[in-house]
């Protein structure tokens, strides 16, 4: 198969398995927390739900935002798959993410807005990390597109075990698990509301959830760059690292958004910057 | 047979009450009922939810929350009145301030009885409201 | 094409000593519009006769040097400079100037000083072509857009002597000034025309007179002088050692020796021009400038003059210890500034500390000295001179409606000036979601910094992730204001119309331009920007950037999708009070009815990371460690050799 056909298969694929990813994440918690829990499929059935129900149109601006969010998510993982220069993919993989606090600033309602603001702190904390493991990998690697990791002999998540760990605290962030999950506050938690998507409904609500799902399946193909002898592999690491955030998620409560930034930019800088410094030193 | 049967959200507001049925409310979410094996979120926002639930009754003051919430629902959505207070004012019906059962402001579609109603009834009362849903949604499709 | 370059530098001057003397408007105007159109045609002539080779060289007709008439100009300059700093009572600025005539009286009187090559008087080609558009469109795009702009500023502030004749006069000698140096070859021609740059842009920032901004304007002149000398003493340098004065032959390969302390002056020159730190505050201070001076200085002239030289000296520098500097000065820069950024409030200074990040990241990659980087910085100087020239100009005239330069009360401006936000929100897209804006320059620096061996390649890659992050960070609470909603009334509906055309036509016509060169990005950089990156480093042929066509529809999508969804959305009717508020009724002007009878209202307020990130001590502890990687970098130049 052509690199393309994989980016195709992405739009379609990427948000069945975000949906089991969370059929199996509630029910896993709630086995946590001794109780039975929803169906897997139950992600589905919300998102059915959500899609047949009224919309309520708070602005004008809402719906063509929130639909660039799911666009420039999907098209991330497209981009990715289909050979896309890795670093670029980090710049656009942002970009989808601001349209998620462009749509729920523009409501301009006080929970939406503290919701915003607090998903732009977790972007910023977020983003240097990523924009770094992308550079560690080319510079690893010397590939600069998803096949050309994969086929390289180097196992990258040897080369770059402090990147590994600062990417299952970032993944926290992307997740949007606890203690990281500041601004959504996912049920059943429920300071701030719902956070940044307070004041979507219907449909609107469908499209965050939607990115939502492309967006876990673009951190597990971002796993699957550090696994990267075999997709597998990958898999597996990934399927450890989400069971950690789970268990996580249960036992903690949210920190204040000065901690995640302060702990995340903290952790790039030691782990993945001190990574990638021993790493240039080395190479030479 | 729609999504809605399978996901019903709810939203839990409490008007003038002992508290005794919130309490009861809650319950429904523990291990013990799980309420969330049949999809039900407790979303605490209007704009998210199915279901209406309201225990306590109606007094001046928070008429205008009661509506607000209702309004602010998307459609279709169900009320559903928990316990004695919700349904007609309970004990507190003559007291100074009280207006009544939730039915004085908003339709509602179930009455669950009971002081405090037990979280059996209530989650049977969510179950019919269910079906109200599913009514509403067919009238509108 | 020799004749046009003449026009472009003589015309100017001509304009302006004509609008010097015109004190009514109704003539000052056509005479701004016609003569701005004039340089604008000129400027494109220009390119379209030099067609698309290599650098030429030519000299004025009939074979004259000007070796006279240099040294009057500068005497002619430090005589200005000397007059206004004693009758304002600084001593500082007179000093420097007259330290810097002596050098050139000096060479001049010991007979030291090289003769100009008559035929080699000017260098024109690909860079120059860029900037030669630069300046002559997006500049007299804000000389039109001034006209509109001042009749407002001097309404709403009567305080303030109107010199409107001044004003017009030097944006024209401003311009005549930049043209003059990207096309000089001989280094003291240039050194004049980077001095009527500092003058004009001292004179602009300080033109409403009042002691804030005369005080900042000599903080502009102080540091660009200081600038000017590190220029004088590389010229002395050089014809000291007898090394020539032609800036193409000597900044063709990398540079050793003498002429690598030459190089590192020159660096010097250029980093306090282009406002990098510790230089970066005089370009704040110019914020409190009308906003076609902020506009002109940050865009098209004055710190792109600083980020041309550097460009020049780029080959030079290539893999030299000094060139390593430089990069961690404009690297450096970059961080330390979107650190401040993010802390502060009014969108001037916003926007001015982007500048500055910008400029570094240019800076940054001509320390390197490679052909991909050099492409990187043209690449920015051309988004970033359409972007922020935009920027600028848009929120001047928000400033003359809304009375206001805070980014907090730039909020609903979709719904109170929805086609300003379109402009708006073509700005900020071309200047950071454009994936083909600095997107893809940050994108490709990267990619270049990874080749960088050793730790320094580490560190930048870490400085950049971290900038790029942060001003991801400061333009997203832009957006978010901008693209609120409300109702209004009929008489903030009304606020838009009293907008003048000279604005509606220069802010319309450059976010016609940002959209324009986005679509264009491949034709740029194969035929003009990537033939310049190989030409100047002699490299064999490459490509810089692999652009697949379906890339390029989904990224133009990205740089168009905000401002068309604004004009979409700016139609639309809606109910603007239905957001939640615990079950509280709200109205659309954010007023809720409080819990114990009677009302509040309800303030949103972005965040500014107060408590985690402390902007001044930030710019503070980046003018300390710039500074003295700075003083490395001359030093290293001047000892190494």
């Amino acid at each position: 198969m052509t690199p393309a056909v994989y980016g195709v298969l992405f739009v379609f694929l990427a948000p069945v398995f975000g949906g089991l990813l969370a059929g199996v994440d509630r029910r896993v918690s709630a086995r946590m927390q001794g109780r039975i829990g929803p169906p897997l499929l139950q992600p589905f059935y919300d998102l059915g739900k959500l899609l047949q129900k009224q919309a309520r149109q708070v602005n004008p601006v809402v719906e063509p935002l929130l639909l660039g969010h799911v666009f420039f998510m999907a098209v991330s993982g497209v981009l990715l798959l289909s050979g896309t220069d890795l670093i670029f993919i980090a710049f656009v993989f942002a970009l989808a993410a601001l349209f998620l606090v462009l749509a729920a600033g523009s409501v301009n309602s006080p929970y939406s807005f503290a919701g915003a603001e607090r998903e732009l702190v977790v972007l910023l904390a977020s983003e240097p990390f990523f924009i770094l493991m992308m550079a560690a990998i080319c510079k690893v690697t010397g590939a600069s597109t998803y096949a050309g990791v994969l086929a390289s002999p180097q196992l990258v998540a040897v080369q770059l075990p402090g990147v590994l760990l600062a990417f299952l605290l970032v993944a926290t962030i992307k997740l949007r698990k606890s203690p990281f999950d500041i601004s959504t506050s996912h049920h059943p938690h429920q300071e701030l509301v719902s956070g940044l998507t307070t004041d979507m409904s219907g449909r609107m609500l469908a499209y965050v959830e939607l990115a939502h799902w492309y967006e876990s399946a673009l951190l597990c193909a971002f796993m699957v760059l550090l696994f990267n002898w075999s997709v597998p592999l990958g898999l597996l690491a990934f399927a450890i690292a989400y069971a950690l955030e789970v268990l996580v998620d249960n036992s903690t409560s949210r920190a204040k958004w000065q901690l995640v930034l302060r702990s995340t930019w903290a952790a790039t800088l030691v782990f993945s910057g001190g990574n990638v410094l021993a790493l240039f030193l080395l190479s030479r | 047979m729609s999504f809605f049967s399978r996901s019903p959200w709810i939203l839990h507001y409490d008007g003038s009450s002992c508290n005794g049925c919130d309490i009861e409310v809650l319950a429904c979410l523990t291990p013990l009922y799980d309420v969330e094996r049949f999809g039900v979120l407790n979303t605490g926002n209007p704009k998210h939810a199915d279901i209406l639930l309201v225990t306590g009754s109606v007094n001046e003051r928070n008429i205008e929350i009661v509506e607000n919430l209702y309004r602010q629902m998307p459609d279709p959505k169900v009320v559903v009145a928990v316990g004695a207070c919700a349904c007609s004012g309970g004990i507190f019906a003559r007291a100074y301030n009280i207006q009544g059962g939730i039915d004085k402001v908003i339709p509602v579609d179930v009455y669950v009885p009971g002081c405090a109603a037990r979280p059996e009834s209530i989650i049977d009362g969510v179950v019919q409201g269910i079906a109200a849903l599913e009514a509403k949604r067919k009238k509108t499709a | 094409m020799t004749s046009l370059i003449a026009f472009l530098i003589a015309f100017p001057i001509v304009v302006g000593t004509i609008l010097l003397l015109i004190t009514r408007a109704s003539i000052r105007n056509p005479i701004v519009l016609v003569a701005s159109a004039a340089i604008a045609a000129a400027s494109v002539a220009t390119v379209v006769t030099f067609g698309n080779g290599d650098g030429v060289f030519f000299g004025l007709p009939g074979g004259i040097v000007p070796g006279q008439a240099l040294l009057a100009a500068e005497i002619a300059i430090t005589a200005l400079i000397v007059v206004i700093g004693l009758m304002n009572r600084r001593i500082l600025a007179p000093i420097m100037a007259i330290a810097q005539l002596a050098i050139a009286l000096f060479l001049e009187v010991t007979g030291r000083m090289p003769e100009a090559d008559p035929q080699r008087l000017f260098w024109f080609d690909r860079l120059s072509m860029v900037m030669i558009l630069v300046i002559g469109l997006i500049g007299t795009l804000i000389c039109v857009n001034a006209i509109g702009y001042m009749h407002d500023y001097h309404r709403s502030n009567p305080m303030i002597k109107g010199r409107r004749n001044v004003f017009f006069s030097i944006l024209f000698i401003f311009l005549a000034g930049m043209f003059g140096l990207v096309v000089s070859n001989y280094l003291p021609m240039m050194l004049v025309f980077w001095e009527i740059t500092t003058v004009c842009s001292f004179l602009l920032i300080g033109y409403t007179r009042t002691p804030e901004t005369i005080g900042y304007a000599f903080k502009a002149l102080n540091m660009n002088l200081l600038g000017g000398l590190g220029f004088g003493l590389a010229i002395a340098l050089l014809a000291d050692q007898h090394l020539g004065l032609d800036f193409a032959k000597l900044m063709a390969g990398p540079a050793s020796g003498t002429l690598l302390a030459a190089v590192a002056l020159l660096a010097f020159a250029g980093i306090t021009k282009s406002a990098q730190m510790p230089f970066s505050s005089w370009l704040i201070g110019a914020m409190y400038a009308p906003s076609p001076t902020s506009a002109l200085l940050h865009s098209s002239t004055m710190v792109k003059a600083g980020v041309f030289l550097l460009l020049r000296l780029s080959p030079a520098m290539s893999g030299s210890t000094v060139g390593y500097l430089v990069t961690f000065v404009g690297l450096g820069t970059f961080l330390f500034v979107s650190l401040v950024a993010v802390t502060e409030q009014n969108t001037k200074k916003v926007l001015a500390y982007s500048t500055i990040g910008s400029l570094g990241l240019i800076v940054g990659c001509a320390g390197i000295g490679t052909p991909e980087l050099a492409w990187v910085g043209v690449m920015i100087i051309i988004f970033h001179a359409l972007a922020k020239g935009l920027l600028f100009l848009v929120v001047g005239t928000i400033e003359n409606r809304l009375y206001t330069k805070d980014m907090e009360n730039f909020d609903t401006l979709l719904s109170r000036l929805p086609r300003v936000s379109v402009l708006a929100l073509a700005g900020i897209a071309g200047m950071f979601i454009a994936p083909f804006g600095i997107v893809v320059a940050k994108w490709a620096a990267i990619r270049a910094f990874l080749l960088v061996p050793g730790g320094q390649g580490a560190v930048m890659i870490l400085i950049m992730a971290f900038g790029s992050s942060l001003t991801l960070f400061y333009w997203g609470k832009l957006l978010i204001k901008v693209l609120s909603m409300r109702s209004i009334s009929d008489y903030e509906r009304s606020i838009e119309r009293r907008i003048s055309r000279y604005e509606w036509f220069t802010e319309g016509a450059l976010a016609v331009g940002v959209i324009a060169v986005t679509a264009s990005i491949g034709l740029i950089s194969d035929r003009v920007v990537g033939p310049y990156a190989l030409s100047a480093f002699a490299a064999g042929p490459q490509t810089f950037l692999n652009i697949e066509p379906a890339m390029l529809v989904v990224m133009l999508a990205a740089v168009l999708f905000l401002p068309l969804l604004a004009v979409w959305a700016s139609t639309r009717k809606f109910d603007a009070a239905d957001f939640y508020t615990s079950g509280r009724s709200a109205n659309a002007s954010h007023v809720m009815g409080a819990a114990l009878g009677g009302s509040k209202s309800v303030t949103l307020r972005n965040y500014y990371l107060e408590g985690v990130i402390n902007g001044a001590m930030m710019f503070r502890v980046g003018t300390l460690a710039c500074g003295a990687i700075l003083i490395a970098m001359v030093t290293v130049g001047m000892v190494v050799r």
